[in-house]
């Protein structure tokens, strides 16, 4: 208890300070009364005893300090009159003060603003949820390949097998890794709404409990008797329902099937993946009837299920790591015909799956290195401003100095000034994430239907603090330390003469690291920002103006394949009625996007069809008019004839596959076998060669085929505007089918968006970057040599008194400052060559080692760093030398 | 009186304190004149360094403070042991008396 009785005495002496300063003056007068009193009894006058006792005992004052001094809380209270000390400095200088708050605050907040978006999907567990620090998902795993692209998420009869066999964990559940939209049919018309498929244990095991109602048990997710429950996400009870007290038992209609409300979760539960707020949970045994895909629930090869383990508290992680490994094999033995020979591992589970999180996490460090590099130009900004401003300050130092300061005390000074700085800047730069994370967010395209929260919480707040103090010390310690050392005598006499080479050696070294970094910046900003350019000037092979797209399933609802078929011919007629369309087609699915059928095909008449000779290819099924609408040129030969949807046996290609096959012949009426069929396909027409996969990709062979799915793109020519197209659109497919809605339904500009949104990003924010580390690199130089030529003004003044010329004088000031240059150039360049490499996969049309950038770069900042030795030599070439001189 | 007053042996002085207190309650300067002149001059205490001691000992809980008026009409804090002062002041002793031991017969060994 005696800390708490130390503390409390502190803070008292710390609050009460009057009355506890005057108990202690009280107390020590009267021990030197007494002390008095005992002298005058050996015949001392009272003046006499006074005087022998203070010489004795030292001053009162001095006495006092020395039982101040031992108390914690005096080490507070030097704290707070630093505090108070350099409120009042940086007060004096607010211009000064605001340009290094504000410089700082940029680089602080912008790698706030990134740690918000690393926070956002890494670090923060799922909300809501129990104890998500012991849940591990369960991915299935090809050793032999690399990335994402070696996982897959398990089956249903792989969940059934690792739930029922494993020791590790307390209990497993499973959710549908793509969440599904569904259309829920609102009395008589259709809506869309996301749904996620989620086991029996789903909500038990996370400890999530509803709010209305219950939630989804084990009995309604069993195979052989599904049942067909819902549970309701919060906001959607909210927005859809207006929060209706009564709405358990209610039905809701999806994809033609009802379904029985029998809760709601909670507020701020969103399920285990990040972007997701699923507006209903259904049992994942439901799947056939949500998908109409038959059979899923036995498919070992249909791997959509992602599993969660809750480990045992006694089970270690490398445990349940060894445990899935043996698992997965005892499928393989018991199931050979699958020739799966994979093996199984864990990941911690975070909102972003296991096998996507190293994609994020590239990502998010090369902006934080990118910003980090934004942050040292600012702290180098902040250091030789702190530098200049401690020279000035020798003076005052070694006054204090001279007063009885030690060492100790002018560092803690200076540095408490600095971390005010930085503090400050921290403040201001949490203000700056806070408001530049939502507009990064807005970069996303539109298409794609994630809502992600970013909080800003106390993770965010101690990665601010620590940065800023990291910062304030970074810059401060040197000035300090260099502050601190002073020589008394020398500098209380008059003269400062700036013993010039070992300071401006610091000077130097600060002045070219920044040119370092901001080459580096400026590289992968140009790089990125003309690959932004080049990307957008990207021709993706068909016309995005005057086009919409709007994504259809009316087999979801149950239709049969005449209905789906009468459905679609009405919604043609509808649509090519409307005013101002020139041409409506279908297609299964949109290039350039998720979705894509992949195979290979021969020659039929290649002499022997070996497998080696099939070529890769796209697949992709149109219905007549497609290319027409999409305006990809007809090269060769025509369209598929209208009303011929049954008729099997044609194709048309693309010059990528026309040439891969016959080089320059003609290839109309050949004939390609697709899956090793006999007769062949004959090949009525060519088209040109466009984008499928990505904007970036080298010529794909595509093949397109007749045949559609049900599930279909209806893709809409104006000759108008487009926005205005797409209510119009969406009132025809209404008014064809009330149950129907599309699930997407955007102009083709709107969808280009996706393809283009990793160049646009890394332009924009490397864009960004660049642009402000030129800004501070320029103001800092000009900083540091305007003070350097300030300094050399007596110098300078002496030169041409004895008779230099203008242009010495400028020689002298330039040369100094491209030296500097260059040497930042020379390391600058270098790691930025190697950095590029990096960057390589997301340029589009640019290497990363573009000379022109490189030179474009070096010669960008010869031009600042004359221009900033320049206006400073000016000015001390127009100074007169007399008054250079007498100003000694 | 010997020649010149010595330096208190580092921790010590907390215990000289707790010891006059221990003998009876008294002010700042009541303990400073019983250790001279119990120690006959050879240990002789700055106000500065005895008030930083009776303030440490008094928020650790070992003493406490508490004004009354003086013979001469002022006011002056006294100080009695608390019962935790005292059981410390016991155990120091004992590991004092320990530790003189050992190093008189460290110094005497020949």
């Amino acid at each position: 208890m005696s800390w708490l009785r130390n503390v409390a005495r502190g803070l008292r002496s710390l609050f009460r300070k009057d009355r506890v300063d005057r108990e202690l003056d009280e107390e020590l007068g009267a021990y030197l009364e007494m002390a008095a009193a005992e002298k005058m009894k050996d015949g001392l006058s009272r003046k006499e005893a006074l005087r022998a006792v203070r010489l004795e005992q030292g001053t009162l004052e001095g006495t006092k300090e020395i039982v101040h001094s031992g108390g914690w809380e005096f080490e507070v209270d030097t704290l707070w009159r630093d505090l108070l000390f350099a409120f009042r400095l940086l007060r004096k200088n607010p211009g000064s003060t605001a340009a290094v708050v504000i410089a700082l605050a940029l680089g602080i907040g912008l790698n706030t603003t990134v740690f918000t978006f690393v926070n956002a999907l890494l670090l923060r567990p799922p909300a809501g949820v129990k104890a998500p620090e012991q849940l591990m998902e369960v991915w299935i795993h090809n050793p032999r390949s690399s990335g994402a692209e070696g996982y897959l998420p398990l089956t249903y009869p792989d969940y059934l097998y690792y739930r029922d066999h494993n020791r590790s964990f307390g209990g497993m559940l499973a959710f549908d890794g793509d969440p599904e939209s569904a259309i829920w049919n609102k009395s008589g018309e259709g809506q869309v709404v996301m749904g996620q498929l989620v086991s029996g244990s789903f909500f038990s095991l996370l400890g999530v409990n509803a709010v209305q109602g219950r939630t989804i048990s084990a009995e309604d997710d069993q195979a052989a008797n599904p049942q067909p429950v819902v549970v309701l996400g919060h906001a959607f009870w909210q927005q859809s329902f207006g929060s209706d007290p009564m709405i358990v038992g209610k039905a809701l209609m999806l994809n033609g099937v009802n379904y029985s409300i029998i809760g709601v979760a909670p507020a701020g539960f969103a399920g285990l993946l990040v972007g997701i707020e699923p507006d209903f949970w259904a049992p994942t045994t439901m799947v056939e009837q949500i998908t109409r895909d038959t059979g899923r629930l036995n498919n070992w090869h249909a791997h959509w299920l992602i599993a969660i383990g809750r480990l045992k508290p006694e089970t270690s992680v490398s445990g349940a790591q060894a445990e899935v490994s043996v698992l997965e094999h005892q499928i393989e033995l018991a199931h050979p015909d699958l020739k799966r020979n994979l093996d199984a591992t864990v990941f911690p589970e975070t909102l972003i799956p296991g096998p996507y999180r190293i994609y994020v996490s590239a990502f998010t460090t090369l902006l934080m290195a990118v910003f980090g590099l934004v942050l040292l130009i600012a702290c180098a900004n902040v250091a030789s401003f702190l530098l200049a401003r401690a020279t000035g300050r020798t003076r005052e130092m070694a006054v204090r100095s001279a007063l009885g300061a030690g060492r100790g005390r002018l560092v803690q000074q200076m540095l408490v000034e600095s971390t005010l700085l930085s503090g400050l800047a921290g403040l201001a730069g949490l203000l700056l994430a806070y408001w530049t994370a939502p507009l990064l967010l807005a970069l996303k395209p539109a298409s794609l239907p994630i809502s992600l929260r970013i909080p800003v919480d106390w993770r965010v707040l101690a990665f601010t603090m620590v940065i800023s103090l990291i910062c304030g010390v970074a810059f401060g310690l040197t000035p300090a330390l260099r502050c601190a050392k002073v020589q008394v005598a020398s500098n209380l006499k008059d003269e400062t003469r700036p013993s010039g080479y070992r300071k401006s050696r610091l000077r130097s070294l600060l002045m070219t690291s920044q040119i370092a970094a901001c080459a580096v910046l400026l590289v992968g900003a140009s790089l990125c920002v003309r690959s932004l350019r080049n990307a957008s000037s990207i021709d993706p092979g068909f016309n995005t103006q005057h086009v919409i797209a709007a994504t259809l399933d009316p087999a979801r609802l149950g239709y049969s394949e005449a209905q789906v078929r009468g459905f679609y011919e009405q919604l043609s007629q509808h649509v090519l009625a409307l005013p101002g369309v020139t041409a409506a087609s279908f297609v299964n699915h949109l290039p350039l996007g998720p979705a894509r059928e992949q195979t290979a095909v021969t020659d039929v008449m290649s002499p022997a069809p070996n497998t080696n000779d099939a070529v890769p290819i796209d697949l992709m099924r149109v219905a007549p008019g497609y290319f027409r609408t999409m305006g990809i040129p007809l090269l060769r030969g025509h369209d598929f004839a209208f009303g011929g949807e049954e008729r099997s046996g044609v194709t048309i290609i693309n010059e990528a596959l026309a040439k891969r096959l016959w080089k320059n012949q003609d290839p109309l009426g050949r004939r390609i076998s697709f899956h090793e069929e006999k007769d062949g396909t004959e090949i009525i027409g060519v088209v040109e060669t466009g984008k499928y996969r990505t904007l970036g990709e080298n010529p794909i062979a595509v093949a397109y085929l007749p045949q559609l799915p049900p599930g279909r793109t209806l893709v809409v020519r104006t000759s108008g505007d487009s926005a205005a197209l797409l209510d119009m659109v969406r009132r025809e497919i209404h008014s064809v089918d009330p149950h129907i809605a599309a699930t997407d339904l955007e102009t083709m500009q709107q969808y280009m968006s996706l393809p283009l949104f990793p160049a646009r990003t890394t332009g924009l924010l490397l864009g960004l970057s660049g642009f402000l580390a030129l800004a501070l690199t320029s103001i800092g130089l000009f900083g540091v040599i305007s003070y350097i030529v300030s300094q050399r003004t007596h110098e300078i003044g002496v030169r041409i008194a004895l008779g230099a010329q203008c242009s010495d004088v400028l020689r002298l000031v330039v040369r100094h400052g491209l030296l500097l240059t260059a040497m930042g150039l020379v390391i600058g360049l270098g790691i930025a060559f190697g950095a590029a490499q990096l960057l390589s996969s997301i340029l589009y049309g640019i290497r990363p080692t573009d000379p022109a950038t490189f030179v474009g770069v070096a010669l960008l900042l010869c031009a600042v760093v004359l221009l900033a030795c320049y206006i400073p030599a000016r000015r001390a070439i127009a100074v007169d030398p007399l008054v250079a001189l007498r100003y000694e | 009186m010997p020649d010149k007053p010595s330096d208190l042996v580092q921790g010590t002085l907390d215990m000289l304190i707790l010891k006059t207190l221990a003998l009876e309650p008294m002010h700042g300067y009541g303990v400073s004149v019983r250790i001279e002149q119990i120690s006959k001059g050879v240990f002789r205490l700055n106000a500065g360094s005895l008030f930083l001691a009776i303030q440490r000992l008094e928020r650790d809980g070992l003493i406490d403070g508490e004004w009354k008026p003086t013979e001469n009409n002022r006011r002056a804090r006294y100080y009695t042991l608390t019962a935790k002062g005292r059981k410390r002041f016991d155990s120091e002793t004992r590991e004092w008396g320990r530790q003189v031991a050992a190093i008189t017969r460290i110094l005497e060994a020949s």
